[in-house]
């Protein structure tokens, strides 16, 4: 009953305040531009405040955790430091560890840890913290799924500044594993001492209560010069109080707090809008294996019945990108050369009358209200599809019950992710037959070859040319119809600089942000 | 035990000063009977959870640990166990103070150490603030009967507590933190997890007293209007009491039950109201705590909740009982 009360909270107090601020906005129609300048000059010094959701029942203080808490994560990348970071290109970038180098097989990884890396207390870092910390990593019950193909006892030192990693496969793409959650503590660090224990981050804690913390400056960091003086993170549990927080001048920064506020925001001219694109993938997953959209051909007219345009203008306000069906859109390895799928119902007619689809009967599409925008894309796409003759009824599941009963089952239903860098993630995710999260059940054999030749092809060109192949399958043949991208968005007041605009996690690298005030 | 402690308060004579004993009696048989009901709906809470699809395993896992990984966590959470074992767990931690382990692995009593005092201040202010807005406003209107004054201030009583929490909290931060800046939009809290200011307390305070105060108002007004009916008023008026006095000495202690009793009523909404207006001002109390703890379906989260809230409306009520015994003792 809770549950349902707080739903209907967010969404009437949501649109009540979006409308009403609407109506007092007055005719500044210019959306804010950002003030930063390029030629500015960093500056040191400043308290940066930043809200980030989180619930305070979810709150989790152990970096190996599953942090359900954006605030939560963000406190924790800021105090340690993963092994590697999300980049733009490569999409990899090094942080604890300088460089890695992998074996002729690509089973061997060897990273070189950065040179006067320290912990907070002044501790240099070893290659046996960072040993301990990943097999701490490895064996929680997420850790299969952290490290895959990695087995604990194949984590080892080498001297004091090497870690090798021995895979079970060849993986030309295993340092991307390591970039957000392999956080670094120091060896035999106590259970109960994980909250506070030393990072070797750009910031040090201060203090943390309840889900808040304050952050202070690690003078001594190794990855550069940091301006912030203090972040200050503030736990928020709605996304409209936080927009709520930044209009008021209460935070400097509101991440990750989605479209509807950037609405609100647009009216103001000292609010910044930082939008972070191929943030968020809202794909429609259609079953291949068995079903009324087992046969390609009817999978394919609903790919050319639906109206990405629109789906991006109505569902995510226009913050969002048109897509082409195949995922990972942020990878430097995308296909952009793959001709972009465009509504087309004459052939989604025809193609539905080819495979003899039932056009009398209707077709229940399962969805959740789990993000903003999920429910909505269902309903929009039911509409779109009906022009083409296939009758689609919506059907709003409780969270819990989707993941439960329809995840990884169901005919009809729709996903998302919020990892979106990288094409190969999804393909061993998602995409390749044995896979654990195979979201439409899609078994194909020439996918399969592809991924497997990819994963063990060390020169770039010539597996970025595999990957290539690999996409063109995924758009001719699989289970999704991924629409569009939605932006991730967030807030910020005029005087704050050089936000991370990196897709998911990405966000929450403030290390280089400063304030001009 | 309840039934020896209530038939020995049914046999007590209820007269003189036998009057306190039996108060105290009766209050006693009353606690044994409210402890027992709390604790039977601590189990209603965990065979609740159990009910709704989904457990905590799930919820706190990540998407693509296998089932092997769930049913370790699982283990790990003792979810494999009966949940009349793992109710019998909590029970008996309870008098330790022990509230149990939430589904991420932190202590559930360190999770409310914080947000419970934050809800009761920000409940206990909207009580305080209702008792008083409500009387004063009651009395002015019953000062009256029939007048524009009356007929305004029911009028308005009646139409403010039809409007739910969240609107009344939506409108207040619109109008004193968006548009006036005169008030912070939403509380934040410093390093010792309490509100950064006490302005960080008004707007909830009112949003919450608000639909309360219109609520009780009513009540005050018509528990008057009764009270003014009774021979000893009409007597004390043909007398040529002064209002005031009359008011102050005659309507008001007799109405006092029921006023009481709608004051205790109150409780109960008020934290339920704090759930929705927690949110709004991302107030950090046990609302949210508690909102977060149903989607996560932490059994032990929920129950701690219920718990210390279950004790508090508990504790209210029994006051409320011993003041309507007081108040009402003579007559009833």
């Amino acid at each position: 009953m809770n549950v349902n009360r707080r739903q209907v909270l967010w969404a009437g107090g949501g649109i009540g305040a979006a409308v009403l601020l609407a109506a007092c906005g007055g005719g500044d129609e210019t959306s804010s531009d950002s003030p930063a300048k390029a030629n500015e000059k960093p500056r040191r010094g400043g308290t940066l405040r930043v809200g980030a959701l989180g619930r305070a029942s979810a709150i989790t203080r152990d970096p190996h955790g599953t942090q359900a808490n954006e605030s939560d994560y963000l406190i924790i990348s800021l105090v340690h430091d993963t092994l590697t970071v999300p980049g733009t290109k490569p999409n990899t970038v090094p942080r604890l560890a300088a460089s890695w180098k992998a074996s002729d097989d690509l089973k061997t990884w060897t990273f070189t840890l950065a040179k006067g890396a320290k912990f907070h207390d002044g501790t240099p870092v070893t290659a046996e913290d960072v040993v301990w910390s990943l097999k701490r990593l490895r064996n929680t019950p997420s850790g299969a799924s952290r490290l895959p193909g990695i087995k604990p006892e194949n984590i080892k030192a080498e001297g004091d500044d090497t870690v090798v990693l021995v895979s079970d496969y060849a993986n030309a793409e295993l340092p991307q594993l390591t970039r957000l959650t392999t956080f670094v503590l120091k060896k035999d660090t106590a259970e109960k001492d994980l909250g506070k224990a030393p990072g070797t981050g750009p910031f040090k804690l201060d203090w943390f209560r309840s889900g808040n913390a304050r952050l202070v400056r690690n003078e001594d960091w190794y990855g550069g010069e940091v301006y912030l003086d203090a972040i200050e993170v503030k736990i928020f549990e709605s996304p409209q109080a936080m927009a709520n927080a930044l209009l008021a001048g209460q935070i400097d920064v509101a991440s990750n707090v989605g479209a509807v506020a950037a609405r609100t925001a647009e009216k103001r001219g000292d609010i910044q809008i930082v939008r972070r694109p191929n943030d968020m993938a809202m794909p429609i997953v259609m079953r291949t294996t068995d079903g009324p959209f087992a046969d390609a051909k009817v999978r394919e007219a609903l790919r050319l019945a639906v109206d990405r345009e629109a789906m991006v203008k109505q569902v995510l306000s226009g913050y969002g990108t048109v897509a082409n069906d195949i995922l990972g859109t942020g990878d430097p390895a995308y296909a952009k050369d793959i001709p972009q799928r465009k509504r087309d119902l004459a052939k989604a007619k025809q193609l539905l009358k080819e495979a003899d689809f039932d056009l009398s009967k209707t077709y229940k599409l399962l969805t959740t209200e789990d993000i903003p925008g999920l429910a909505e894309a269902a309903t929009l796409f039911a509409s779109q599809v009906r022009e083409a003759g296939v009758k689609v009824e919506v059907v709003k599941q409780e969270s819990a019950t989707f993941w439960e009963k329809t995840w990884l089952k169901g005919d009809l239903y729709t996903t998302y992710w919020g990892t979106n860098d990288s094409v190969v993630f999804f393909a061993s995710k998602t995409l390749v037959s044995d896979s654990g999260q195979n979201e439409a059940g899609w078994k194909n054999a020439e996918f399969d070859a592809a991924y497997k030749k990819a994963m063990a092809t060390k020169d770039a060109a010539a597996r970025a040319k595999i990957l290539r192949e690999l996409q063109q399958i995924e758009y001719d043949a699989s289970g999704y119809l991924l629409w569009g991208m939605a932006d991730g968005i967030d807030l910020a007041g005029a005087a704050v600089r050089n936000l991370p605009t990196l897709p998911g996690y990405g966000r929450v690298q403030l290390e280089t942000a400063w304030l001009a005030r | 035990m309840a039934g020896s402690l209530t038939t020995t308060a049914q046999h007590e004579p209820a007269a003189g000063a036998g009057r306190l004993t039996h108060a105290a009696l009766s209050a006693a048989g009353v606690v044994v009977r409210r402890i027992l009901l709390l604790a039977v709906l601590l189990a209603v809470v965990f065979a609740a959870v159990e009910l709704l699809p989904g457990d905590a395993a799930n919820a706190t896992s990540e998407r693509g640990e296998s089932a092997a990984d769930l049913a370790e966590r699982r283990h790990l959470l003792g979810l494999d166990r009966p949940v009349l074992e793992r109710f019998w767990d909590w029970m008996t931690g309870l008098p330790t103070g022990d509230l149990g382990t939430s589904a991420r692995g932190e202590s559930v009593a360190d999770l409310l150490s914080r947000p419970f005092p934050n809800t009761l201040l920000l409940g206990g202010l909207a009580l305080l603030l209702t008792l008083v807005a409500s009387v004063a406003l009651g009395c002015w209107a019953a000062a009256k009967p029939g007048g524009p004054l009356d007929r305004a201030v029911s009028a308005s009583a009646t139409g403010i507590l039809a409007l739910p929490e969240f609107v009344v909290a939506v409108a207040l931060v619109l109008v004193f933190a968006l548009w006036t800046d005169w008030l912070p939009a939403v509380t934040l809290t410093d390093a010792d997890g309490s509100p950064a200011s006490w302005e960080m307390l008004v707007l909830p305070v009112l949003a919450l007293a608000i639909p309360q105060i219109g609520w009780n108002t009513r009540i005050v007004r018509a528990a008057l209007a009764d009270e003014a009916k009774a021979p000893h008023i009409e007597t004390a008026v043909l007398d040529g009491l002064p209002r005031g006095r009359i008011l102050t000495h005659h309507l008001l202690p007799g109405a006092l039950p029921t006023i009481t009793a709608g004051l205790a009523t109150s409780t109960g909404m008020l934290l339920g109201g704090a759930v929705v207006v927690e949110t709004i001002f991302n107030y950090p109390g046990i609302g949210s705590v508690l909102a977060g703890a149903v989607a996560d379906r932490d059994s032990p989260v929920i129950a701690g909740v219920v718990a210390v809230t279950g004790v508090v409306i508990t504790g209210v009520l029994l006051l409320a009982d011993l003041v309507r015994a007081w108040a009402s003792g003579g007559r009833a």
